[in-house]
């Protein structure tokens, strides 16, 4: 395989998943630029979880490669994917229901360390409580600390979810659909989160209000049918004529 | 928020010395000492699975394995071959976590409710084994001479077919346990075991090996359960094939569930209750089966909390 | 005793009759499994109450025909309520639950059994029609065998073409796959629940029914039938008809040949095969990963 391109951060080369007799991604090569805000967009059923699920590890792809920071982790097990530094927020909120909000953070941050200890009381390593109560800060759930996760509404959910994911502080943080079922101030409070994190990290998010993403991405990628439709900056998105048919043709919102 | 619930976390803190504290007591607050004993150990037992189901969230179904294997590696040495006991109880204590790791490895591989299956299929392996291997465990009929009379140091000694002797002996082991699980539990190892029990995909994303975890957590649980097998051998001063059949796993299982699953002293409490009733109600019935039969089910629909673990939810609210 | 070609091939026989039963029990787990979710432990007890509901109905009826149709009738609607009071009010709390209540279900059915017919287990003979034994030719067969086989051969067909071909076997495919389908369209899901379990438990009860001129009738019967049948699951892969065809037949097999040269080590071979399977083939032959 010819190197990989030194902008891209994330790179997939031909990356295909089958699921028996059904395609969710054939032949999908991109690359996630480095340091920048890249949306992935598409219909319905254009398999844009599925890539997420293949590029955080989730899945092992049918075919296909992918390479992160120069690194080929095509077909790593998916525990490994943290501690390289790619970090995925789910769709669908996953936490740990029965968890306080900071236990829910508090290990996600312990989980980066290698290792297992039976012996020490898990309150004395002050360092991942601290690590986890300034991440609870940055997503506004301080005060909610000691609450069960399964107790926060919607939105503190997703905000949650944000900072399990950033936990680990990853190079690569990936998205999938994270203002989804939220009320208008709270998709504004976290879209500038993102675009904060965005400053300080690689972003790449699942996102169906179009909106909202032309507006602050640098980089978009189309997917359609499971297959990539196109590649490029917002005006070269705007200006393809096949994207325009399938997606943007059917009444921008 | 009422005193109880201000209470907990100073008696969660201090939850082995309390638990030790009641075990202690216990004995001398009733007249049954025999009974008392088995309750005990079959805790212990309860404990040790407590860390695989109500900890870890796997229900394995061949626990049994572990406990028998412990009794009957204790039991062969003490009575075959006469090694001393410590020595005897560390190598049954040794070989429950032997079989968890053979067991574990094979099982850990399949997914979800298979788990169960495959466990209890793989622990009548083990029953099967001892049940033709009559010449070393006697087989059907049982290994008898598991004899530990007194304890001797110097001129001290211990009468230890005194039952309260004997209870106050086990203790001491029981008590290092509890111990020991306790600062597992409160480790950050038990933390990833709560994260596996809460959302086993998640503890991945986030990094963690959920497939060494769980494999770790269940020889951790072998050990806790052959040490339980191997202090039963010598209370009882024989083995039974029983120890290793799935009825046995089953109770195990009942009496965890009967406790509160995912409790600290949970297990020791629902040990307690069904044995008590076992000592009472055998006496004027043989429906005994019947009767766990419905306790299943009841506890299953109507209290899957358990004792214990009811009391606590409710002290919490 | 000499090992001869005829020898072997009508134990290999009497392994395919042994199989056909086993067949039948881990096809209806299989089922409950497969489409409930459902970890069927009291599988077992059922395939025990067959053989019991037989003693009686023959007792009654002089009839075994008279047994074929309503042993399981009669296990089926006892699946059907255990079904709908037991195990629907469990649905979404987590896999372990109807587990451990079939576990207890198992219990309470052994020893009603127990309370009624007593502990030590019933004789019944097989069917005067199917005594005796047919010569094919190239060897002589009981036919009572092989009724069981055909019978059994004839069943997994109809199964087949139910799931396959009917509306309703649509149906319960595609609720199989996604639960959410079924009531979107409309369709009551709960009524579907109640006929898988209730198929189910019938094929385990007919296998008792079916097993009990060749194993006798008694209340311990269904434990290790649960195990093996455990075990055929696991080597034929979860949630797979086929692999329990396959390994049913193959574990009836692998039991009546050992059983031929060494009988201690029948249980053993089929637990070295499982730990096999386990080892090289994780989700069983025919299992989906």
């Amino acid at each position: 395989m010819t190197n990989p391109n030194p902008d891209a951060l994330l790179e997939t080369r031909g990356l295909t998943k089958r699921f028996g007799q059904f395609t969710a991604n054939e032949g999908i090569s991109v690359h996630i630029p480095r340091g920048q805000l890249t949306a992935i967009i598409g219909p319905n059923g254009a398999g844009k979880s599925t890539f997420f699920n293949m590029v955080s590890g989730a899945f092992a792809p049918s075919e296909g490669a992918i390479w992160f920071d120069g690194r080929d982790i095509t077909g790593l097990a998916q525990h490994r994917f943290a501690h390289l530094g790619i970090a995925k927020s789910f769709q669908v909120t996953n936490l740990f229901p029965d968890l306080s909000v900071l236990e829910n953070v508090r290990v996600a941050v312990q989980a980066l360390e290698s290792g297992f200890d039976f012996w020490r009381p898990r309150a004395s390593r002050r360092d991942w409580i601290e690590k986890a109560e300034r991440l609870l800060e940055r997503v506004g759930l301080q005060d909610k600390r000691r609450f069960r996760a399964v107790r926060l509404s919607h939105g503190e959910q997703r905000a949650l979810e944000m900072a399990v994911a950033l936990a680990a502080d990853p190079k690569l943080l990936l998205l999938d659909e994270p203002t989804a079922g939220m009320s208008p101030e709270e998709t504004r409070s976290i879209m500038d989160l993102i675009l904060a994190l965005a400053q300080e990290r690689t972003v790449a998010l699942v996102e169906h209000k179009m909106k909202l993403i032309m507006g602050v991405s640098d980089s978009i990628v189309v997917l359609h049918q499971g297959r990539l439709l196109a590649q490029g900056s917002p005006d070269d998105i705007r200006a393809n004529e096949e994207v325009r048919r399938v997606y943007l043709g059917k009444g921008a919102h | 928020m009422n005193l109880l619930s201000a209470l907990t976390p100073a008696a969660t803190r201090h939850r082995v010395l309390l638990s030790i504290a009641v075990l202690a007591l216990f004995p001398l607050l009733m007249p049954f000492h025999a009974l008392a004993i088995n309750i005990l150990l079959f805790g212990l037992f309860g404990a040790g699975y407590n860390l695989t189901f109500g900890y870890t969230g796997k229900l394995s179904f061949g626990h049994a394995a572990f406990y028998g294997t412990g009794a009957y590696g204790c039991g062969i040495l003490i009575a075959t071959h006469q090694v001393p006991w410590p020595v005897a109880i560390a190598v049954g204590m040794a070989l429950g976590g032997l079989v968890a790791l053979l067991i574990g490895a094979l099982a850990i591989r399949t997914r979800g409710i298979y788990f169960a299956m495959v466990t209890l299929a793989l622990a009548q392996c083990v029953y099967f084994a001892a049940f033709h291997a009559t010449s070393l465990t006697g087989g059907d009929n049982g290994l008898r001479g598991v004899n530990l009379p007194a304890l001797q140091l110097g001129s001290w000694r211990l009468d230890l077919l005194q039952p309260l002797n004997r209870y106050y002996f086990m203790l001491g082991f029981v008590a290092v346990a509890i111990w020991v699980l306790s600062r597992i539990l409160n480790s950050p190892f038990g933390a990833v075991l709560e994260a596996i029990r809460e959302n086993e995909q998640r503890a991945r994303a986030s990094g963690f090996d959920v497939e060494r975890t769980k494999l770790l957590s269940f020889v951790i649980s072998g050990l806790f359960c052959g040490l339980a097998g191997a202090l039963s051998a010598i209370n009882l001063a024989t083995v039974g094939i029983d120890m290793l059949s799935y009825h046995t796993s089953g109770q195990v299982m009942m009496v965890t569930l009967l406790g509160g699953m995912g409790t600290f002293f949970g297990p020791f409490i629902g040990a307690g209750t069904f044995l008590a009733m076992e000592h009472a109600l055998t006496a004027v019935t043989e429906r005994w089966q019947l009767i766990v039969g419905l306790m299943f089910i009841g506890l299953v629909l109507f209290f899957p909390k358990g004792i214990w673990g009811s009391l606590l939810a409710r002290i919490d609210r | 005793m000499e090992i001869t070609a005829s020898l072997l091939l009508q134990q290999l026989f009497v392994g395919l009759a042994l199989g056909a039963i086993y067949v039948l029990v881990a096809v209806g787990l299989s089922l409950i499994f497969g489409l409930l979710g459902v970890v069927n432990f009291a599988h077992g007890a059922f395939y025990m109450l067959g053989a019991y509901v037989a003693v009686y109905v023959y007792g009654l009826t002089g009839s075994f025909w008279a047994c074929l149709l309503l042993v399981p009738l009669a296990v089926g609607l006892l699946g059907l309520l255990a079904e709908r009071w037991l195990i629907r009010p469990l649905y979404g709390r987590g896999v372990d639950y109807p587990l451990l209540l079939t576990f207890g279900l198992a219990y309470v059915l052994v020893d009603s059994v127990r309370m009624v017919w007593g502990v030590q287990g019933e004789a019944f003979a097989t069917p005067e029609a199917l005594r005796g034994a047919v010569d094919v030719g190239f060897g002589v067969f009981p036919l009572y065998r092989l009724f069981l086989i055909g019978l059994c051969a004839g069943l997994l067909l109809a199964l087949w073409l139910f799931i396959e071909k009917t509306r309703l076997g649509l149906i319960i495919r595609a609720g199989a796959r996604d639960p959410l389908v079924l009531k979107v369209l409309g369709i009551d899901v709960g009524r579907i629940w109640l006929l898988i379990f209730g198929l189910g438990t019938a094929l385990a009860g007919l296998a008792g029914l079916l097993a009990a001129p060749l194993r006798g009738v008694n209340p311990e019967m269904g434990g290790s039938v649960l195990i093996e049948a455990f075990v055929i699951t696991v080597i034929g892969g979860m949630g797979s008809l086929v692999g329990a065809i396959v390994a049913g037949l193959l574990v009836g097999v692998v039991v009546a040949m050992t059983t031929l040269f060494q009988p201690e080590f029948a249980e053993l071979a089929i637990f070295a095969l499982m730990a096999a399977v386990l080892i090289l083939r994780p989700n069983g032959l025919f299992g989906k990963s």
